[in-house]
């Protein structure tokens, strides 16, 4: 199950969809948990991984995954070999992913942007790697046009969640 | 650590070790055991992804390719073959299979970077087939969390720091075309397969369709390639494929090739040619009889 918390106010029709997207991608069941604030003693922009560690977890099962997000700007990674845009974080295999809708102005508009990235982020914490194919939500999202692709992930990738999915359950 | 002189591994409680194909593994026991009467040194270890227990022999360890994490040297040598552009993919699976196999059991860290870049340089020619991509994906698991052991950070910071690299942001992907590979692959003496010639690089990356697609190409090569590797032997294979798989991607090919798949047999086949052949094969054997 997908836990959808959502750190700032967005329509019920975006998450509604974001929600049907994820469901779509992943096959299993997704909700929006509610709502939650921002941890007072950060800054925007927010690095990822310490606004990630720093949330409250909502009430969950041992093998549910949950999504925050967020329209607040984070900061770019700095990483062994250069730095990143980021717009959002998730740990391999772990249990919560962090999106940002910052970089679109109407998240109505620009709900298929979110919702891959997100399923980008969701993807690493079912221990998803990063794909070859650009169409694939797992390209490495800071890429040219990466933001311009479908809600879509290749087969192998497809398969791969699949089957990690079911290893969770069991 | 394959590149260093052989030393004898010694192997305390607590070391992190890697195990070829398995991944990063801390020791956590060594002690003796008598197993068939012989008292035998076990190493024994617990993977760290999962907690999967393994024993080993100590007067194996070397064999098996157990090696010590690779340390900050080793992680900058890798880094720099990645960036590097000199790659260049083999496009001859048997010996491509061969060299990727041996790399992850016995290249160590650095072998894992060439598989990595290898496959992922091939797969800007074309989409991998399945067993290859998910050799990229193994070989990239275990790079990755060998580079998070050795530097002490997050998986996902390994992951993201080695495809800064491969994918440095606000580049595009090379497309590469048959032809740059054909000539890396002449100056080696490995025939192209007509698969990849067909492809020509205008072949899209990617694909819900490809890897099946992929793997149906690649197995025909390996029913053909050791009857023959002649022109003969690989235009029916075109003229089989053509209509059948390539529908979308190769309709405007499809007849060219068909007609020039079936002109020169048409014109290798001349009648005159089969009673020569017939005539040559026949003569030294009635030569024979004649003498006797």
């Amino acid at each position: 199950m997908i836990r959808l918390v959502t750190l700032d106010a967005y329509d019920p029709k975006v998450i509604d969809r974001l929600c049907k997207v994820l469901y779509t991608a992943f096959g299993v069941g997704c909700e929006h948990a509610g709502d939650m604030s921002v941890p007072s003693g950060l800054s925007e922009p927010y690095d990822a991984q310490a606004l990630l560690e720093s949330l409250p977890s909502p009430r969950a099962y041992a093998d549910d995954k949950i999504l925050y997000l967020t329209s607040r700007k984070l900061k770019p990674r700095s990483l062994l070999s250069g730095d990143v845009p980021s717009n959002g974080f998730a740990n391999q295999n772990g249990p919560r992913a962090l999106v940002t809708s910052a970089a679109v102005k109407d998240p109505e508009a620009g709900l298929k942007q979110i919702a891959r990235h997100a399923m980008h982020q969701l993807g690493h914490t079912w221990e998803l790697h990063h794909c070859l194919d650009p169409r694939c939500a797992m390209y490495p999202p800071w890429t040219l046009n990466y933001e311009a692709g479908d809600t879509f992930f290749d087969t192998f990738c497809r398969d791969k969640s699949e089957q990690k999915i079911r290893l969770a359950k069991s | 650590m394959a590149e260093t002189p052989p030393q004898p591994l010694t192997l305390a409680v607590g070391d992190r070790v890697v195990y070829p194909n398995q991944g990063v593994c801390r020791v956590t026991s060594v002690e003796s055991k008598e197993v068939a009467g012989q008292t035998l040194t076990f190493v024994t270890m617990k993977r760290e992804e999962d907690g999967a227990v393994v024993m080993v022999p100590e007067a194996k360890v070397r064999a098996i390719g157990l090696r010590k994490v690779a340390g900050r040297a080793d992680v900058d040598r890798v880094f720099s073959f990645l960036r590097s552009d000199s790659d260049k993919a083999n496009l001859d699976w048997k010996q491509r299979a061969r060299t990727n196999v041996e790399r992850m059991s016995q290249g160590g860290l650095m072998g894992l970077a060439e598989v990595v870049k290898g496959l992922q340089v091939l797969s800007e020619l074309r989409p991998l087939p399945t067993k290859e991509r998910e050799l990229y994906d193994n070989a990239r698991h275990l790079l990755v969390a060998e580079l998070a052991a050795s530097l002490n950070i997050a998986e996902v910071d390994a992951e993201d720091s080695v495809d800064v690299v491969l994918f440095p942001p606000g580049r595009e992907r090379p497309k590469r075309t048959a032809e740059e590979f054909r000539t890396g692959a002449e100056e080696d003496g490995i025939e192209l397969g007509e698969d990849l010639l067909e492809l020509g690089g205008e072949m899209e990356l990617g694909g819900e369709a490809e890897p099946e697609e992929a793997e149906a190409e690649a197995e025909p090569e390996e029913a053909a390639e050791p009857a023959a590797k002649g022109k003969a032997a690989g235009k029916p294979r075109a003229e089989k494929k053509a209509p059948a798989e390539k529908k979308h991607a190769a309709e405007k090919k499809a007849p060219e090739k068909k007609s020039a798949a079936k002109k020169p047999a048409a014109t290798k086949k001349p009648a005159t040619k089969k009673p020569a052949a017939k005539a040559a094969a026949k003569k030294p054997a009635a030569k024979p009889g004649k003498k006797k």
